[in-house]
């Protein structure tokens, strides 16, 4: 009987963890987030990425940092445990393995494009497109959460949910995209700094 | 030294499979039942290697995944860097099955070279053939697959694996950097197609 109260008692809580937003306040978060990514020209931020897979002990946990500069200029250089770095440039990917250098062109490939267009989205959170997903906004403890469910099934092939953690201020503090059988990728930012000046040369390749 | 020594060796004996390591001084010794590839048989560990894939000019990389779930069952799994799952394969006894596979990399030819390649990899124990030595190298032959299979040890460690087809070497799987049950580095080399996958462990 005690252990079913504790089960009511975890259940109900984790009910009260996460709630839904009125559409008053998913409006609100939407403008606020789409506010700030208006006046956000630059980002840089330390981010640690969470591999969970379901069949493993423990997530695969890798670090680095990010540099995004509007309007479509991003840097994504893994650290630890191994030095990796995709920059995102013209509808090229320029990908230094380890000192191995070689580049993808997306331009040929229209879903390839689309997915590159999202990862930058993603990074300000700005993904408010009613035609592209099904979005669902909910309150989990101090911080909004929104799923972007990929309508589109080339996409929901890979990702059932883009869910995006921001702060209150609008900003995105983490993005967990959730493959169709629930193993994730999360990516929880720190350290962020928004609009210092950058120079194009962050970007080289 | 010694490394170098297995490794012309690996691609000198099977130029006539048994005949050679009899021929460079390797005996044929009292049959052992088994062997075992303690390199992925921990079931308390995750393996996690950072993966560098060579393919007809092309490279590609990732992480490569493994998890072993029980006795003869392990699962496979490949990720990129960014954490989009590539494939993901589960392995028991004699069965092999896909759990998921990337839509673009469906294909038949690919993914039963993958599957042989990783049963080297995964599978032990393995009933011995024959068995020939020197000094504190030893060969064994074994069967998977029905094609001959060459295990090189040197001083009990697992150092390469050849698989030989018609009395030729198709494929090297060498085993670098290896201390007891771990190979921090492990090479797969393909001789009659362009592919060649680097494993680099990171956990």
């Amino acid at each position: 009987m005690r252990n079913l109260l504790y089960i009511l008692f975890f259940v109900v809580g984790t009910v009260q963890a996460q709630t839904k937003m009125t559409s008053a306040e998913a409006n609100a978060l939407k403008e606020k987030v789409k506010a700030l990514a208006l006046t956000t020209n630059s980002i840089v931020s330390d981010f640690t990425q969470y591999k969970h897979m379901d069949f493993l002990s423990e997530d695969i946990v890798t670090k680095g940092n990010m540099a995004f500069k509007s309007p479509d200029l991003l840097k994504w250089a893994y650290e630890e445990p191994f030095k990796y770095q995709v920059i995102f440039k013209n509808e090229t990917l320029y990908i230094d393995d380890e000192g191995k250098k070689s580049n993808v062109d997306l331009g040929s490939n229209k879903m390839f494009k689309e997915l590159n267009a999202l990862i930058v989205k993603s990074v300000k959170g700005d993904m408010f497109d009613d035609q592209a997903f099904d979005i669902s906004y909910f309150k989990v403890d101090h911080h909004d959460e929104v799923y972007f469910a990929p309508k589109d099934t080339r996409f929901s092939k890979f990702i059932k949910t883009f869910q995006i953690t921001f702060n209150e201020q609008g900003d995105v503090v983490q993005v967990k995209m959730v493959e169709p059988s629930g193993d994730y990728t999360k990516i929880v930012f720190s350290n962020k700094v928004l609009n210092a000046p950058l120079d194009d040369k962050m970007f080289a390749h | 030294m010694t490394r170098c020594l297995l490794i012309s060796l690996g691609l000198l004996f099977l130029v006539s499979c048994g005949s050679y390591p009899k021929r460079n001084g390797f005996q044929r010794e009292a049959l052992q039942p088994s062997i075992e590839n303690l390199y992925f048989s921990n079931e308390t560990k995750d393996y996690v290697y950072k993966a560098n894939i060579e393919v007809y000019g092309k490279t590609f990389g990732g992480l490569f995944i493994v998890k072993k779930l029980g006795d003869n069952k392990h699962r496979v799994a490949f990720t990129t860097e960014m954490g989009n799952k590539l494939f993901d394969f589960s392995f028991e006894n004699e069965e092999f099955s896909v759990n998921y596979i990337l839509e673009e990399l469906d294909r038949k030819m690919f993914i039963n070279i993958l599957r042989d390649d990783f049963w080297v990899l995964l599978k032990s124990p393995m009933e011995v053939e024959d068995v020939y030595g020197q000094n504190n190298f030893h060969i064994f032959e074994t069967m998977l697959d029905r094609h001959s299979h060459f295990y090189f040890f040197e001083n009990e460690q697992l150092k390469k694996v050849v698989r030989a087809k018609g009395g030729k070497g198709k494929v090297d799987f060498l085993f670098e950097d290896t201390e007891g049950p771990t190979a921090r580095q492990i090479q797969i080399i393909h001789h009659n197609i362009k592919l060649k996958i680097n494993l680099k462990s990171i956990k």
